[in-house]
């Protein structure tokens, strides 16, 4: 036959590439870790979960095994014809019965596991409604009648169960907290519940996880977990009104009419279009989750706000002058 | 289409049907189900807990299994497993077999499902 012997060795060439593929999947291994994996959790919910993915995995491999070994026992170490009887057992055994249970059984340690995901809370409930991408939040405390207002942030105590209760304004949208539990739709004109039990204290990502629109990807938020009494002090802070600084910054968000659509408790500014901005620069991030709270952040966000985060409400200040700018965010970061 | 084809299409009108009862049984279970899982807690979950519903689901899995058993038993009947004389399907004695040979199968797959979509209704306790 034409072309058959004609095979040298192959290159170097060709089998440079098919090695570089086989290590892709080792770049995924980067996805055990870090502070936005449901592999590395820092919360019972999380926890439980990940164990729930690795039982899960292990009966697939199982599975997989037992098919693909069954498969090559009848063509390769035992091929030719079974008895009728012998084949029947097989296939009903291993082909029905095996896998049957197998997923029955996987089936029902999945559900029995779902309640302490929707365990009620300990007490205090966190009230967040996704805006066009960014989070309106809310802290209840046990007993309290009115919330504190906060905004594209939320901070949990570890060591409790904590209830979120999640709505939405105009589009559905997710939230979720991989190192802490799993993800929870929000929906116009519903509420639903997601309740979380943090135990290690640090800073974790969380990401709307459901496509919402231009700026989905860009809709993000800093998730703090900290030790009950230093959580207990930063919420005190928090429903403080803000020590807001006045100058010429104060003037112009003023003037400019920043607080038409922005709340700044301890002054007139009561807007609620926009994020709360009381405590704007003790959080950890600006825009959800996408900027820091720096200087120049700042500056880029008020001028450009469009073009960092398209079909935003807010629109980019780009007539105000550098000086002007740099007026606004000596405001802004005076906000603590 | 013949004659002979009509009649046996006829005669065996009730296979056909027997083969989709028991798929059947399973859709209407599955409906059921949810939407009545649905309906509980919307209006009255909130209030009365899960407990009703859960003894409807599995009133309602009783009754789905009771009548896949039966379909089950009639195919296997229909099928005749033990006889191997008929295995040619040129004859339409062989097709009428086979016919309930698929038919009892597919009461076996349709009695999994019925338990699978069963299960929720052994763990939750509440609607939340």
């Amino acid at each position: 036959m034409a072309g058959e012997g004609v095979q040298g060795p192959r290159s170097d060439k060709a089998i440079l590439p098919r090695r570089a593929v086989c290590l892709l999947p080792l770049v995924l291994i980067a996805g055990c870790t870090g502070r936005q994996s449901a592999l590395a959790p820092a919360g019972e919910d999380a926890a439980q979960l990940k164990l729930l993915l690795l039982v899960m995995l292990a009966g697939a491999v199982v599975l997989w095994l037992a098919l693909n070994g069954l498969f090559y026992y009848v063509t390769r170490i035992r091929p030719g014809a079974f008895h009728i009887r012998h084949a029947n057992r097989l296939i009903i055994g291993a082909g029905v019965i095996f896998p049957t249970v197998l997923i029955g059984a996987l089936l029902a340690w999945g559900l029995s596991i779902m309640p302490g995901q929707r365990a009620p809370g300990d007490g205090l409930v966190i009230r967040v409604k996704a805006e066009e991408w960014w989070w309106r939040v809310e802290y209840w405390p046990q007993g309290s009648d009115a919330p504190i207002t906060s905004a594209n942030e939320i901070r949990l105590p570890t060591g409790s169960r904590t209830e979120l209760r999640l709505t939405a304004n105009l589009y559905i949208h997710s939230l979720w907290i991989p190192a802490l539990g799993g993800k929870m739709d929000m929906i116009p004109g519903r509420e639903t519940v997601l309740t979380l039990h943090p135990q290690a204290a640090g800073t974790y990502r969380g990401q709307c996880a459901e496509f919402c629109g231009a700026s989905h990807a860009l809709m993000a938020f800093e998730t703090v977990v900290m030790e009950p009494d230093a959580f207990a002090e930063w919420l005190r802070a928090e429903a403080a009104p803000a020590a807001a600084p006045g100058g010429a910054g104060a003037a112009l968000f003023r003037d400019e009419g920043c607080g038409a659509c922005h709340t700044i408790r301890g002054t007139d500014f009561a807007g609620t279009v926009g994020p709360d901005l009381t405590h704007l620069a003790s959080r950890v991030s600006l825009g959800a989750g996408i900027m820091q709270v720096s200087r120049d952040d700042l500056k880029r966000w008020i001028a450009h706000t469009g073009d960092i985060k398209p079909e935003v409400a807010m629109p980019a200040y780009d007539w105000l002058s550098d000086a002007d700018l740099d007026h606004l965010a000596t405001y802004l970061e005076g906000l603590r | 289409m013949s004659h002979q084809d009509q009649d046996e299409f006829r005669d065996e009108s009730v296979s056909l049907w027997r083969i989709a009862f028991a798929p059947t049984v399973w859709a209407f279970h599955f409906l059921l189900c949810y939407a009545g899982g649905a309906v509980w807690c919307a209006k009255f979950g909130a209030a009365q807990g899960v407990g009703f519903l859960r003894i409807s689901v599995l009133g309602l899995t009783v009754l789905a299994l009771a009548l896949i058993v039966w379909q089950g038993w009639r195919s296997a009947r229909q099928w005749e497993p033990h006889d191997a004389s008929a295995t040619d399907l040129h004859r339409p004695e062989s097709r009428h077999r086979f016919l309930g040979h698929a038919a009892f199968l597919l009461s076996i797959i349709s009695g999994v499902g019925v338990i699978y979509v069963a299960l929720p209704a052994l763990f939750i306790t509440s609607c939340r």
